[in-house]
């Protein structure tokens, strides 16, 4: 077991301490508790005069490229940054290149912003600009994919346990046999690790006698994924189940299942759970995915903010970064009506 | 070397343009941001300056973004895979990217490739030989292992002026990268190379007009060879400077990078029609192209409504370049038909 997974073991182990945490700060937030306290009278509030002294904050979120995670989160991180009213917030989109998310870092800082959200694309070509962030102390929160620099915070999706979850389903609807291959993420990016390893150890746990064919990259692209898809059904006629390491990669695999008259035939999971995805498994051409509620995601990674940004907490005052891994459920033509359309994204 | 009023307008025009940001966007005249600009666009510079080599040919070069990949990923290779120490590695990536560069030249020269098709061709050969030779696909783990060499990460240094001239009490001037020096330093190369060797004027002759200068025996084909090789070097320097800066390389390191550094060149006013331009105006070009960038960014603008700005002032800029090559034409017609 790698050493990324048995931290993922331990934040599991502080699963529920962090979403206690995560939930205050989201309650916390939706009553407007994260404005400075008064010691003196230890009252709490978004005080208003920081707004009319012109100290409005600015929180900015470097988004990995255009796409419908980063959209809901953002729509999540406004629905708890714009009550707050003092806080000025814009997303930005780092399209794709490591350079880009570089120099908006950059220009991020030296605005003086209190808080960046952040989606990297690399986590190592980011952390030395993380650190420059902490330098100027801001605060960054990262969602989704982590940076090896350490930071404020990070909100993710239960990458390595919800890939371990989707290789028990995947080999369940296949029968416990066959030969199965992952479309995977370009390397660089810690999730891409997490997501595979969860979905390997998940095999050999729950189903040793299936075995994973091909792994190749499909850089997060449905058209991207539907190339490669076709190059291994052509290596691997048998092919039982494809695994798309995020729901794009998962619906250009349902693409070329609907060409090649696969469908019910190929078992094929995504990770995600956008509403795509939920469609396409409503109607019965997806097998699963694992849904995470990323408008969620977002409400608590700004409740984190808000907090930070008070100058209640620190960022400093955080010995270890802080780790919240969101709840999630793997969803099948069984379970995907309980998930709610306030929910989806 | 050819001077043109179009080089001063280009630098009142970066001027003004940083007036305004100045003036209306929050935080913008400030030292860290000055700072941002230099380490930010200064490889930018770097790169644009290489393009404008095969564009003084009337040439192009496609492949300078896959270079700058081919060029990180050798250097990540060497340092991660072969731990070889970093003052091998920095010549080792800019022979690579230079014998890259050199690779196109010899495409265009021995097989006779239109400049845009044989980079076109390079470079998805180049990115493809990127990811055939990654390290970070061989062994996962490394992808997520910041480089450590003093060599290559000390490339990403700044420097304090004003301490260092004793001035800081007066000014406070923003610390210096060194890439802007590495930038500075190949400005004044290739600009006396261009102004004032054999060489320098070779190229302007030959991009002016390849036959007439075949036939003043002029070595066309070496000549094309070596602008292609120039532009593979600066985008090992770019490469390294990128490296540097990431303490990593990535597979889609430079992706896009071609463009930009097309669009400076060209909006530093080196013609399309070939023989003419100098190094002044890319440098001048990648910056006004990182002013707008930051400016914008720092005044909520859009990034899409960034993105057409940067479209607009390519467009402009070629507009003009057409007007004077137009204007030039009509001046040498009306010379010859006063000569008759």
């Amino acid at each position: 077991m790698t050493e990324e997974i048995k931290n993922t073991t331990n934040d599991r182990r502080h699963f529920l301490k962090n979403i206690a945490l995560g939930s205050a700060a989201i309650g916390g937030a939706a009553m407007g508790l994260f404005g400075n306290s008064d010691p003196s009278t230890g009252l709490f509030g978004v005080q208003k005069a920081n707004a009319a002294d012109d100290a409005r904050l600015k929180m900015a979120f470097i988004k990995y490229a255009t796409d419908t995670v980063s959209s809901a989160w953002s729509k999540g991180i406004e629905d708890v940054l714009t009550p707050q009213q003092i806080v000025d917030y814009k997303l930005l989109d780092g399209q794709g290149k490591a350079e880009v998310q570089v120099s908006l870092m950059d220009t991020l800082i030296s605005d003086g912003n209190s808080v960046i959200f952040l989606q990297p694309v690399d986590s190592v070509a980011l952390a030395p600009s993380i650190q420059k962030a902490k330098r100027a102390g801001i605060s960054v929160i990262t969602l989704n994919i982590d940076a090896t620099e350490a930071h404020a915070a990070h909100v993710e999706m239960n990458h390595y346990f919800g890939a371990m979850d989707i290789a028990k389903a995947m080999g369940d609807a296949m029968g416990g046999k066959g030969d199965v291959a992952i479309l995977n993420a370009p390397p660089g990016i810690i999730i891409r690790d997490l997501r595979t390893n969860g979905f390997v150890d998940g095999m050999k746990k729950h189903h040793p006698e299936i075995k994973i064919v091909a792994d190749q990259v499909a850089e997060w692209s449905r058209k991207k994924a539907q190339d490669v898809l076709a190059t291994i059904l052509a290596a691997n006629p048998k092919l039982g189940g494809v695994y798309g390491v995020n729901d794009a990669m998962a619906l250009g695999a349902v693409d070329v299942a609907k060409d090649k008259g696969l469908i019910g035939k190929l078992v094929i999971f995504g990770n995600d759970g956008e509403t795509g995805a939920l469609e396409s498994i409503a109607a019965g051409e997806l097998t699963g995915t694992q849904f995470t509620d990323v408008h969620q995601q977002g409400r608590f990674a700004a409740s984190a903010a808000v907090v930070l940004a008070s100058g209640m907490v620190p960022a400093t005052a955080f010995k270890k970064q802080g780790h919240l891994l969101m709840p999630y459920v793997i969803a099948t033509k069984d379970t995907v009506g309980q998930i709610t359309p306030a929910q989806r994204w | 070397m050819q001077r043109r009023p179009a080089s001063i307008a280009l630098l009142a025009f970066f001027l003004v343009t940083v007036g305004l940001f100045c003036l209306f966007a929050p935080n913008f005249a400030t030292t860290s941001n000055f700072e941002n600009l230099m380490s930010g666009f200064s490889f930018v510079a770097i790169l644009a300056m290489g393009q404008s080599f095969p564009i003084l040919l009337r040439g192009i070069d496609l492949s300078i973004g896959a270079m700058v990949a081919l060029a990180g990923m050798v250097a990540f290779d060497l340092t991660m895979l072969f731990h070889v120490p970093g003052y091998l590695i920095l010549p080792l990536v800019l022979i690579a990217a230079t014998g890259a560069g050199a690779i196109n030249g010899i495409l265009i020269v021995y097989l006779r490739l239109q400049p845009f098709i044989a980079t076109l061709a390079t470079l998805a050969a180049y990115r493809g030989v990127v990811y055939a030779i990654s390290g970070r696909l061989l062994i996962p783990k490394l992808a997520t292992t910041p480089i450590t060499d003093p060599w290559i990460v000390g490339i990403e240094t700044y420097f304090d002026i004003g301490g260092a001239l004793g001035i800081s009490d007066y000014v406070h001037l923003p610390w210096f990268p060194l890439s802007f020096f590495l930038m500075i330093a190949i400005f004044i190369t290739f600009q006396l190379l261009l102004l004032s060797t054999k060489l320098g004027r070779d190229i302007y002759t030959v991009g002016g007009n390849q036959e007439a200068a075949r036939l003043a025996g002029i070595n066309t084909r070496r000549i094309t060879i070596f602008t292609y090789a120039i532009s593979g070097f600066c985008a090992g320097v770019a490469a390294l400077v990128l490296v540097a800066r990431l303490t990593t390389s990535t597979e889609a390191l430079g992706t896009g990078m071609e463009l930009t550094a097309i669009s400076a060149a060209v909006i530093g006013g080196v013609s399309l029609q070939g023989g003419i331009g100098s190094m002044f105006g890319p440098v001048i070009g990648a910056f006004l192209l990182g002013v707008v960038l930051i400016g914008l960014t720092l005044l909520g603008a859009s990034q899409y409504v960034q993105q057409i700005l940067t479209g607009a002032i390519l467009l402009a800029a070629v507009c003009y370049d057409r007007y004077l090559v137009v204007q030039r034409q009509r001046r040498a017609a009306a010379n010859v038909g006063a000569n008759t």
